[in-house]
């Protein structure tokens, strides 16, 4: 046992006790992502750098739990004078002149980034399969996805590699992947973190959001992050809470609500057992449960809502990507013809399909119809949630609807609730801008699978304290780090 | 409903990229399922008088900031990503013909 596979809570003790060095955390996690890349994939670029500033640490008073800890980047977020791709040709070579606000408050913290991870091109995917330097392989079976689009941070957090690793969550970019992976994934409500500096992909959507090893951690991370920005105008100013402090795990008198028609939705059988196990344990320990529903035509047309806004929006902030202020630039007959070359050669096929169908959803003659409907419908759909959530301290929910797919799996039912609801749902947390955290719930086929709280907005305390309860009644899952071959 | 190859072709023009023949090919396919996937919105009505929700949290929250004397980039620092660059300006192709 290392002390890199222990906890943030625990690394920080055996750093304040002298009984190991950041340089010492830091130089094994380089070495690690090192050794694991040509199994897993997960980083864009490393931090050779890291080891000097990690010795920098060493023998400094030690200010925040983050202190000397080792974590990795997901690479959609600006990191002053560092190669930030956003895994996408078309910002291969872009360097930013400024530090995203989350990067510097882990700077300020004395955390170190070992390096910037693989996702998604431009975090449009939800596989781990989109990057421009290739696939990123789950550790705990390197023929299956890691999920994404925060791919590689889920994949460096569940092989051990860091105990931190962070992600952003636009449908349900690092709950999703964590769940698939066996780890923790936290995406507190939409403003709570700044997002000054992650590259924007949906605005209404887009959320800081981070993977950890257990509960707790995740409630250090968020006192680090969270809080008002100036240099983003849709960060909330409430004050940052004493998240850790107040953390209490227990669970009796809680009163929870669950969904019916996205548990019965699920894709595989296996994975809706567990859920329903997890729910008794719950019932056991004094959670009292209520059973809500949703209008099934609500919930088939999340899917499609989050395809309409996510798009649209997409094709409207990537619009800036045209090889003139920064990136690559191609050769062309004239200006406009450089900017055509630019995009057609930066750009993957799958980025260039959602950019067109986010084109045809800003149309002229079809926004009413599609982007105005969707954005209506998007209302109907949180105006149920909020009601639900009157009832009840939170929502508990699958993480997923099935296992993380093997790379040569074929999905050709998308049209089936299976997929528009028990593949899609968690993207009502997005819709809502709620605080929604997976945390791992056992196994199925030797493969982990997690479920998930989704809470009232702000109340990240209550999220966190309902998922300290139930990883303590699932102890066993708690801090696991991926086996090979399955649990 | 089917798009034509003409008619996506003319949204990539607008978008300023373009595609294989190829590639347009798998996004007629592409599109026409989610042309079906989108038939699941025009499924609910009575919607005219939902106000459309476009950002989660209304910005009560938030608030403006107070005006700072701050430095901004040297030109320098903002020319650092161009490719090609002259007289502090970013250098482009020719614009106007």
């Amino acid at each position: 046992m290392s002390y890199l596979d222990l906890s943030i809570e625990e690394i920080h003790k055996a750093l304040v006790a002298k009984q190991v060095l950041p340089s010492e955390l830091v130089s094994e996690a380089y070495d690690r992502a090192q050794k694991y890349q040509k199994d897993l994939n997960a980083f864009v670029s490393f931090r050779i750098q890291a080891l000097k500033e990690a010795q920098n640490l060493d023998g400094k008073e030690i200010t925040n739990p983050l202190f000397g800890i080792p974590y990795a980047m997901k690479d959609n977020y600006s990191v002053k004078g560092e190669l930030s791709t956003g895994s996408s040709n078309i910002l291969k070579d872009y360097y930013p002149v400024y530090d995203a606000t989350v990067v510097k408050k882990l700077k300020e913290a004395g955390a170190v980034s070992i390096g910037k991870t693989v996702l998604d091109e431009l975090g449009l995917g939800g596989t781990g399969t989109n990057g421009n330097t290739g696939v990123v392989k789950n550790p705990w079976a390197i023929e299956r996805i890691s999920g994404g689009s925060s791919a590689g941070s889920a994949a460096a957090v569940s092989a051990g590699i860091v105990p931190f690793a962070i992600g952003s969550d636009t449908g349900d970019s690092v709950r999703k992947p964590a769940a698939y992976c066996g780890c923790v994934g936290f995406k507190p409500s939409w403003g709570r973190i700044s997002r000054f500096g992650l590259f924007p992909f949906a605005t209404s959507l887009d959320h800081v959001a981070y993977f950890t090893r257990t509960v707790k951690d995740a409630a250090y991370l968020l006192e680090n992050l969270a809080g008002k920005d100036p240099k983003d105008m849709t960060c909330s100013i409430k004050p940052v809470e004493q998240y850790v402090e107040k953390l209490n795990p227990e669970l009796k008198g809680k009163k929870l609500a669950i969904i019916k028609s996205i548990n019965e939705s699920l894709g595989n059988p296996l994975v809706r057992t567990n859920f329903e196990q997890v729910l008794l344990k719950l019932k056991e320990a004094g959670v009292e449960i209520i059973e809500e529903d949703i209008d099934m035509r609500l919930l088939k047309a999340i899917y499609p809502i989050y395809m309409v806004i996510s798009s649209s929006e997409a094709t409207s902030n990537n619009a800036n990507l045209d090889g003139i202020k920064f990136g690559p630039r191609e050769k062309g007959t004239d200006f406009l013809d450089s900017i055509i070359k630019t995009r057609t050669v930066g750009f993957s096929e799958l980025v260039k399909r959602r950019f067109v169908f986010g084109g045809y959803c800003l149309a002229k003659e079809n926004q009413k119809e599609l982007l105005l409907r969707a954005q209506k419908i998007r209302r109907l759909i949180v105006n149920e949630v909020q009601r639900i959530l009157a009832k009840c301290e939170a929502i508990f929910l699958p993480a997923t609807g099935s296992i993380a797919p093997k790379f040569t799996e074929k999905n050709d039912e998308k049209l089936s609730v299976a997929y528009l609801i028990g593949e899609n749902h968690l993207a009502i947390g997005n819709f809502a801008g709620l605080p929604s955290l997976t945390l791992p719930s056992g196994f199925v086929d030797g493969l982990p699978v997690g479920v998930n709280i989704m809470g009232k907005a702000f109340e990240e305390q209550e999220v966190l304290n309902i998922s300290l309860g139930i990883e303590t009644l699932l102890a066993r899952y708690k801090g696991q780090i991926a086996k090979r071959g399955g649990e | 409903m089917v798009l034509t190859i003409e008619e996506l072709k003319k949204i990539t023009k607008s978008l300023l990229f373009t595609m294989s023949e190829e590639q347009y090919l798998t996004l007629q396919q592409e599109f026409t399922l989610i042309l079906e996937q989108m038939k699941l919105l025009g499924a609910i009505e009575n919607l005219d008088q939902v106000e459309p929700l476009v950002f989660p949290i209304e910005n009560e929250n938030c608030g403006l900031r107070e005006d700072e004397v701050e430095k901004c980039l040297s030109v320098d620092e903002v020319l650092k990503n161009a490719k090609e660059s002259m007289m502090d300006m970013v250098k482009v192709q020719k614009v106007v013909g």
